[in-house]
């Protein structure tokens, strides 16, 4: 029973660390239309910023400042935005499936200088020994990840409570605005670029929220927690949630992620022996299957986007599809 | 000879189909993480479960007969440590096999089996990074691998050359953590040996072509090249540097040992190609353990870490019967010394090899175990240091060149370092 729980736990937190991204991804693509494709690199620089500032000294190797947590985390987070707005003044003119490609390149490019980089980032062996805030008072069992765990909601719930407040606010509207139609926003008054780079950071300072998190619990990082795949979890995450929709970006981060472990689970003990070997080849065609399928029959996802019209007073209004925005 | 193996193993085999299984009735779990969604990874999977079913013959481990419950890990870190914490968790194991890659086997050590208790034995881990972990005091003693450590590789490579009086080197290594501690190593020791280094040119998965390395390694004019790869890359990258009129004196990591890449390559230029490995002893476990491993797959064990896994898998179980029933992960990781003493009872790496451990181990002795990459024995780090071979490949699979034993490796590798 306890080991239930205890699993339950660990596969919260991940899930939980997931739905953040999902959640910045969500601020980028669906509330301000920008296609990223590189979201792992964002991930990548919250966890290995917030690994270098934190973690013990290593050999050979710069960082290991052994700083306090919270400016460690602080730190990568910084990092991550960092990144984001060199990136963003680079490639945010690009429209589309060419952004989308220009970022795909900017992740390949990190996960790169991450290998080959070995005096910072550890290269291929990544970054370990990292001790994780609170060890000591909480020991290392299941009390600690209960604690991490409630930690991790916590700043979920935050991060949620920000986009809510932020989507139903002239901001949020201004973000759809762009979306739609970007000629009609500029001929408003409005400045595009400016605001399209404030949404790129900011989602992407929540990404590496997530990596931050990630790299935290794991108390490791190495260039194969920054390959392509995540990239494309949480894409598939978002899509099936609901772009546009938070509630649907935490609840795709939690059914994707629970059908991706829970298949492999399953698979382990009800496939007969035989199968047992084919059993990774079966999960990926079922994973696969599972976004096909979403794409064919519910394109909008589970949660499809509110249309919401957001009142000079602040108070907001919904409608429903067949009403439409006036 | 070999009949009469082939058929005591197959005899063996039908016997346990009728008893073996019926003779104990209650069972115990071992947990294994292995990429086996990958072409490599399967084989891995599969000799360990070949292990499994030799102890259950033998009656099972502990007084239970064990059941291997195996996860995929997709060479993801996250779906391999989540796997991991499920079988610690849900199935309540005590023992975790895994995983391959080093990138992954490390945050499941330090996020779930050091903190869970849970012993992990990795067949295929090879980066030095848990040696210092664990110098650090960070593994609690419960991390183990039977994949001798780069030095051993890295050290061969050198005397290759330097017994062939190849003079320089290139040297093309996968862009991993394991291919860059050996192309770190293997530099140090050519070195050492007096060899010029030319090239150290990193290869990266998955590309359609190596043109542009192969090129850069070609134009230092090396006397030989040495390879650190796996056979997907290595068979393009090889097949490059002989179209462009490369050198055919070649070294070979171990990785390469595969009838894929000798297919892929043509035996015609391998004829200068010299591979290193660590070493099966000189003892007869090794020959069962090909013996039995042929009659089961139909082919010879070459593959990347099938030797390993197959070792990891039976020390793992043998520590499990010298610690007895319900013994903590502890407890089992502090057995491991009881079954690999070199002053134990010798035992070989097959069914009736366990049936003798089982029942030293009862009477209060210890077993030095005989396995298929030699006569295992961990430092205080979990790792090995095993006899080495420099080995050729022939028509039907590989043939061996030289032998070293595990006293002349270490003499060697001292030499080096002076």
């Amino acid at each position: 029973m306890i080991g239930v729980l205890s699993y339950l736990v660990f596969f919260t937190t991940v899930a939980a660390i997931l739905s953040i991204a999902v959640l910045g991804l969500n601020l980028q693509w669906g509330n301000t239309g920008l296609f990223n494709g590189g979201v792992v690199a964002s991930f990548g620089a919250g966890a290995y910023g917030t690994l270098i500032l934190g973690g013990p000294p290593q050999e050979g190797q710069l960082g290991g400042f052994e700083l306090f947590y919270p400016l460690a985390l602080f730190g990568g987070l910084l990092f991550a935005g960092g990144l984001a707005w060199m990136v963003g003044k680079l490639t945010l003119r690009l429209r589309h499936d060419y952004l989308a490609i220009a970022t795909f390149g900017v992740a390949v490019a990190f996960e790169n200088v991450m290998r080959n980089a070995t005096n910072v980032t550890g290269g291929a062996q990544g970054i370990r020994g990292f001790e994780r805030p609170m060890m000591e008072t909480l020991g290392s069992g299941l009390t600690y990840n209960l604690a991490f765990l409630i930690s991790v909601l916590v700043v979920l719930a935050l991060v949620y409570v920000f986009l809510e407040r932020l989507t139903v606010s002239p901001f949020g509207r201004l973000l759809r605005a762009i979306r739609e139609d970007e000629t009609a926003a500029r001929s408003l008054g409005k400045a595009p670029a400016r605001i399209r780079l404030l949404a790129f950071v900011t989602g992407s300072v929540i990404i590496g929220l997530a990596g931050a998190l990630y790299g935290t619990f794991y108390a490791f990082v190495s260039p194969q927690d920054v390959l392509p795949i995540l990239t494309f979890q949480i894409w598939a995450m978002l899509i099936v949630g609901g772009a546009g929709n938070n509630k649907g970006a935490i609840a795709g981060a939690f059914l994707i992620w629970g059908a991706w472990t829970f298949s492999g689970w399953a698979l382990s003990r009800f496939a007969p022996i035989e199968v047992q070997l084919y059993t990774g080849s079966i999960q990926f065609v079922l994973i696969g299957m599972v976004i096909v399928g979403m794409l064919l029959w519910r394109p909008q996802g589970l949660f499809p986007e509110r249309l919401v019209v957001s009142q000079p007073g602040g108070g907001t209004r919904e409608k429903t599809q067949a009403e439409g925005l006036t | 000879m070999k009949k009469t193996l082939v058929f005591a193993a197959a005899a063996a085999g039908m016997t346990a189909l009728s008893t073996g299984v019926q003779a104990q009735d209650c069972t115990t779990k071992v947990g294994a993480v292995l990429p086996t969604s990958v072409d490599w990874g399967r084989p891995i999977a599969e000799v360990a479960q070949f292990a499994v079913d030799q102890v259950n013959d033998a009656g099972g481990a502990a007084g239970c007969s064990i059941e291997m419950v195996l996860r995929d890990t997709q060479v993801d870190p996250k779906v391999g440590v989540d796997a991991a914490k499920a079988l610690v968790d849900l199935e309540g194991i005590k023992v975790l096999l895994g995983a391959v890659s080093s990138g992954v086997s490390m945050p499941i050590l330090t996020s779930v089996t050091v903190p869970s208790g849970v012993m992990q034995m990795s067949c295929c881990s090879s980066s030095t990074a848990f040696t210092v972990l664990s110098e650090e005091g960070k593994t609690d003693g419960l991390w183990f691998r039977t994949f001798a450590t780069t030095s051993v590789q890295s050290a061969m490579g050198a005397k290759v050359a330097a017994d062939k009086g190849w003079k320089s080197v290139a040297i093309l290594y996968k862009n991993d953590d394991w291919g860059q501690d050996m192309s770190r190593l293997i530099a140090a020791d050519f070195a050492a040996a007096g060899i010029e280094v030319k090239a150290n040119v990193a290869i990266n998965d998955a590309q359609p072509s190596y043109r542009a390395e192969v090129t850069e390694a070609l134009g230092s004019q090396p006397d030989a090249l040495y390879l650190a790869l796996y056979p997907t890359e290595g068979k393009s990258a090889v097949r490059e540097w002989i179209s462009l009129g490369g050198t055919q004196n070649m070294i070979l990591a171990n990785s390469l040992k595969s009838d894929e890449f000798r297919d892929a390559v043509g035996m015609q230029y391998l004829g200068n190609a010299f591979g290193t490995d660590t070493a099966s002893p000189r003892v007869e476990s090794a020959d069962a353990f090909k013996a039995a491993y042929t009659a089961k797959f139909g082919s010879e064990p070459n593959g990347p870490g099938l030797a390993n896994s197959y070792d990891a898998t039976m020390i793992a179980l043998l520590a499990m019967e010298a610690a007895g029933a319900d013994a903590s992960g502890a407890d089992i990781a502090a057995a491991v010394s009881k079954v690999t003493d070199p002053n134990g009872t010798p035992v070989t790496a097959d069914t009736a090899g366990f049936t003798t451990a089982k029942e030293t181990l009862s009477g209060g002795g210890t077993v030095m175990y005989q396995g298929a990459t030699g006569n295992v024995r961990f430092d205080a780090n979990g790792d090995v240091s095993a006899p080495a071979v420099v080995w050729k490949f022939t028509d039907a699979g590989t043939d061996e060149v030289e032998y070293l034993s595990l006293t002349e490796v270490d003499a060697y590798i001292a030499s080096l370092k002076k």
